[in-house]
């Protein structure tokens, strides 16, 4: 029991335990309200941001993709709607016999019923739509029309996809879209500097992205740029109502170069045969012609085939989806000569007069070595007009070997060998121009006298693409001065190569010009059997790749049994004469005969681009 | 006019100070709680009974002598003891846990009401020993403590749980508890920490106190409520959203809104100016207790002063620091201002004793 003189002691003792506590609460409500502090104060900016993207939800809006046009204001690549049969799930709580309902009318596949199945809960709890059948078709919109008032909760809305009616013509040259990727997407969101958020892909899907030829090089300008909606959500996620809308803009249409009309007309004369046409506008360097084949059917690629079909196409031995025109490397063969003529009269080797005597080969003094031409006996006493007229082997081959390898490579590369021609080409393949360097590198060998002499004839391992021959073709037309190639006008003028040159003059061109009108005017031209099919004075020259070398036609002749081993046909030519517009380059691989195979294509498409103006 | 309200004065037995101070808070809380509550009327409704009845009991306890609550200080607490086993048996059970009475008109958690008893009780089992506590009255206090904390918590509930403890503690403790028996047995208490957090405490409590350690390792799951919580006060700022326009509460990322987080709500809508005046209000009352207790007519009413308004400090701080994320989630309401009939008319009760206490002087004194 507590007595009387403890009470003062007591009271006291009180007062210090209480004040005691009391300093301590003092202090956890100091820590408590510094804490506060830092949350609201110094971390305000924060929490603000954790706040707001917890109540918002981001989805885009997908610009509409740019059309593309060929020269004449014609579409080549447009966006055609696909109409999509949608529901709301979050209004349909039995969903499987929902779509039974709709099945009685509408054909809705195994597959797309597993996928409602499957998905129905999570859409309708993140309200979200449905869709049940992509790519109705009009009987179907029409089946469902009359029902409509029945279905309240689902309706048919439309979505873009890439559609061209020229399936296989374009395949290559404007290329394909295929799906955008995350990566992708967050790469384009942040170049148009939209905050990518997690939420943003949750939400996305079906946006595509140009995968090959234009459609790839052009994207940028094609695809327009991205808008986004802004929702406000609840903790489950169920969008609320909207709150910003930053609209999309559509993408620019490209107008191109391209031609539908020569297009179609080197598409049909390729005929599904293994090879390629380049045809461009001289005094541009337009590409108004871009063709490889055989081709493949773009609008199935772009907006999904079966990966059965897809794998037979990638199987396949003529290789569709490989791009000749731009990747395909070939020896120019004999269409080399005239630059090789341009070049002995540059370093004053030769010039129109000089002469030699063709007796049908050469032999390379060095090792005793034979190079023989394609004609038995020779050509005779001929000078370089007469030797690009019918082609002489011999003439060139003696000319390179004059030829100082590295002056030589220079030359041809003013002539687009060995480099990128193109502005705007997907992927373009550069071909091979050898010098000793490359050959010491990759096959561990010197340069030996008999590889320029193999130069000369545009053999050996002088490679070039389609497209260069072509370029190759219009700097010859043009006398050595040519704007780099482009598919679309250039906005600030295409760079332009120039032929630098000390001795050769307007009139060497001209007679280089002459002598490769020679090639089919001329009665001893090597491409005479198109006399008859061109509209206008054509300038050419014809070529044969040799892929398996052969001493005697006997040789060839077992040689030729296996298709893949016969000699590729190559022409290069421009027209009309003598004020040329177009330049065009074949190449149909096995074909044989550059002059009567190749040579034909090169004259229904110069034809038909020149009859037009 | 004022000779009859000095009349009245002496006849009722008032405080001004706290009764203004809490019906303030109470009207507050209404507000909060309506938003906090979607704008639901009927809850707001039943709370505005709660309120008005509990400062009704609050006046009307606090005109009975402290003697009264001195004398039947047994006879309370063993009700209270008795309404805890009933609920132990008979109680309605809410997600697991058996906490309420149905009682018809509105449902008891008897907790609230032993929270209450059992200080009360300790303090007049203790105003009369001699200083220092004595080892078998400290040996009798602990085990009443003991018992009646572990009645709590295996209802279960670890939140009144530990404001039983504290409350119990706080009397023992300003009673005279010898520092020696503090010493040794708080060093007792640290070196089996490692003991007590392997046995005694579930697995989900121990989750709860790894999460607040490290919240962001869990955000989605066990650290959501947490993370929500702090991103609700923060994104509040310095004034806040505005009434009903906190987005955190309304979209429903924060949990328990109208009990245990509704403070994260009013830092939300009000920022840390409404955060600061909020906490005004609750320290002006927990040092008109301090004044009060200090001037208390004799042992018993000091200690019961002290004991009850410790006992609501700590409930507001751990709610506080609860929702604040400084200390682990353990379900605590935030006195007068959460929902819940029990714990509001609890704290009512506490200020009507600690008013009774605190106003009536000793005859002679007079």
């Amino acid at each position: 029991m507590i007595d009387l003189n403890q009470r003062p002691e007591e009271k006291k003792n009180f007062f210090n335990r209480i004040v005691l506590i009391y300093i301590f609460f003092g202090f956890l409500f100091s820590l408590f309200l510094y804490r506060t502090f830092t949350l609201q104060i110094s971390s305000y900016t924060d929490y603000e941001l954790a706040s707001t993207e917890n109540k918002t939800r981001e989805m885009l809006i997908q610009p509409r993709r740019g059309i593309i046009y060929d020269r004449n204001g014609e579409i080549i690549v447009n966006n055609v709607p696909s109409y999509n049969l949608i529901t709301k799930p979050s209004q349909i709580d039995d969903i499987e016999s929902y779509i039974e309902e709709i099945k009685v009318f509408i054909d809705i596949s195994d597959d797309d019923f597993l996928y409602a199945k499957e998905n129905h809960a999570r859409l309708a709890k993140l309200n979200r739509e449905l869709i049940l059948k992509k790519n109705l078709t009009l009987e179907e919109i029409a089946r469902f029309d009359v029902r409509r008032h029945k279905f309240p909760n689902t309706y048919i809305d439309e979505r873009y996809s890439r559609f061209t009616i020229y399936p296989e013509l374009f395949s290559h040259a404007v290329g394909y879209v295929g799906n955008l990727n995350d990566d992708g997407l967050e790469q384009i969101l942040s170049e148009q500097n939209l905050k990518p958020r997690e939420t943003i892909f949750a939400y996305s899907n079906g946006y595509i992205r140009g995968m090959t030829g234009l459609e790839n090089i052009y994207d940028k300008t094609l695809r327009g740029t991205y808008g986004k909606k802004v929702y406000e959500v609840d903790a489950s996620g169920k969008l609320l109502n909207e709150i910003e809308i930053i609209p999309s803009v559509n993408g620019k249409d490209l107008y191109t170069s391209l031609d539908i009309g020569s297009q179609k007309v080197a598409f049909d004369q390729l005929n599904n045969r293994r090879g390629a046409v380049v045809a461009v506008e001289i005094d541009t360097g337009a590409i108004v012609t871009y063709v490889s084949s055989p081709s493949f059917p773009l609008n199935r690629i772009a907006n999904g085939m079966s990966s059965n079909d897809f794998d037979k196409l990638l199987n396949d031995n003529n290789k569709p989806f490989f791009d000749r025109a731009g990747q395909g490397r070939y020896s120019p063969a004999s269409t080399i000569k005239p630059a090789i003529g341009l070049f002995g009269i540059e370093n004053e080797i030769i010039d129109w007069n000089f002469t030699i005597n063709d007796p049908g080969f050469f032999i390379l003094p060095e090792d005793d070595r034979v190079y023989r031409g394609w004609k038995k006996g020779g050509h005779g006493e001929i000078n370089l007009e007469e030797a690009i007229i019918e082609s002489s082997n011999t003439f060139f081959f003696s000319l390179a070997y004059e030829s100082e390898i590295e002056q030589l490579i220079e030359h041809l590369s003013y002539f687009g060998f060995g480099r990128n021609v193109c502005l705007d080409c997907f992927l373009p393949d550069k071909g091979l121009l050898p010098d000793p360097e490359w050959k010491m590198n990759t096959l561990n060998f010197g340069w030996f006298k008999g590889d320029t002499v193999n130069l000369g004839v545009g053999q050996g391992y002088l490679s070039a693409t389609p497209l260069q021959l072509a370029y190759y073709s219009a700097f010859l037309a043009k006398k050595g001065e040519l704007n780099r190639f482009s598919f679309v006008q250039q906005d600030k003028g295409a760079p332009i190569d120039t032929f630098v040159s000390n001795n050769i003059d307007n009139d060497d061109w001209k007679k280089i010009h002459q002598s490769m009108i020679g090639v089919i005017d001329n009665p001893k031209g090597t491409a005479g059997r198109l006399r008859d099919l061109k509209d206008f004075t054509v300038a050419a020259k014809s070529g044969t790749v040799e892929l398996v070398s052969t001493e005697t036609k006997e040789d060839y002749k077992i040689i030729r049994e296996t298709e893949v081993k016969r000699d590729h046909a190559i022409i290069i030519a421009f027209a009309p004469m003598p004020n040329p517009k177009y330049a065009v380059s074949v190449i149909i691989e096995n074909g044989e005969s550059g002059g009567s195979v190749a040579g034909p294509v090169a004259i229904e498409v110069l034809n038909n681009l020149l009859k037009k103006e | 006019m004022i000779k009859a309200f000095n009349i009245l004065k002496k006849k009722i037995y008032f405080d001004q100070y706290l009764f203004i101070s809490i019906t303030i808070l109470s009207i507050m809380g209404l507000l909060f709680l309506y938003s906090a509550s979607q704008e639901n009327i009927e809850t707001i409704i039943k709370q505005s009974f709660f309120v008005i009845f509990g400062l009704i009991l609050m006046f009307f306890l606090s005109q009975f002598d402290p003697d009264f609550y001195k004398n039947n200080a047994s006879i309370f607490f063993l009700i209270s003891i008795f309404l805890i086993l009933i609920t132990l048996l008979f109680g309605k059970e809410v997600n697991g846990a058996k906490r309420w009475l149905d009682l018809g008109i509105f449902t008891l958690q008897s907790s609230e009401i032993v929270k209450i008893a059992l200080p009360v009780f300790l303090a007049a089992y203790l105003y009369n020993k001699a200083l220092p506590i004595s080892l078998l009255h400290t040996f009798i206090s602990l085990v009443t403590i003991f018992i009646i904390v572990n009645l709590v918590r295996i209802q279960p509930d670890l939140g009144t749980s530990l404001v039983v403890l504290l409350a119990g503690l706080y009397i023992l403790f300003l009673a005279g508890l010898s520092w020696k028996f503090i010493g040794i047995s708080f060093s007792i208490f640290i070196l089996s920490l490692p003991f007590i957090w392997n046995n005694f405490l579930e697995p989900f409590q121990r989750q709860r106190v790894l999460t607040l350690l490290d919240p962001n390792a869990d955000p989605y799951g066990s650290g959501w409520n947490i993370t929500q919580s702090k991103i609700a006060i923060g994104s509040g700022g310095i004034k806040g959203k505005g009434y009903g326009e906190g987005t955190q509460a309304h979209l429903d990322f924060l949990p328990e809104t109208e009990t245990d987080f509704i403070f994260s709500v009013v830092a939300e809508e009000f920022g840390f100016i409404g955060v600061c005046f909020l906490l005004a209000t609750f320290l002006f009352i927990m040092f008109r207790c301090l004044y009060l207790a200090l001037n208390a007519r004799d042992r018993f009413c000091r200690l019961t002063i002290g004991g009850l308004s410790l006992l609501f400090i700590s409930t507001v701080f751990i709610n506080l620091a609860m929702v604040a994320g400084i200390i682990p989630v353990v379900g605590m309401p935030l006195p007068f201002i959460s929902k819940g009939g029990s714990s509001l008319l609890s704290f009512y009760i506490a200020f009507g004793i600690i008013i009774s206490m605190a106003t009536h002087k000793k005859l002679m004194q007079k």
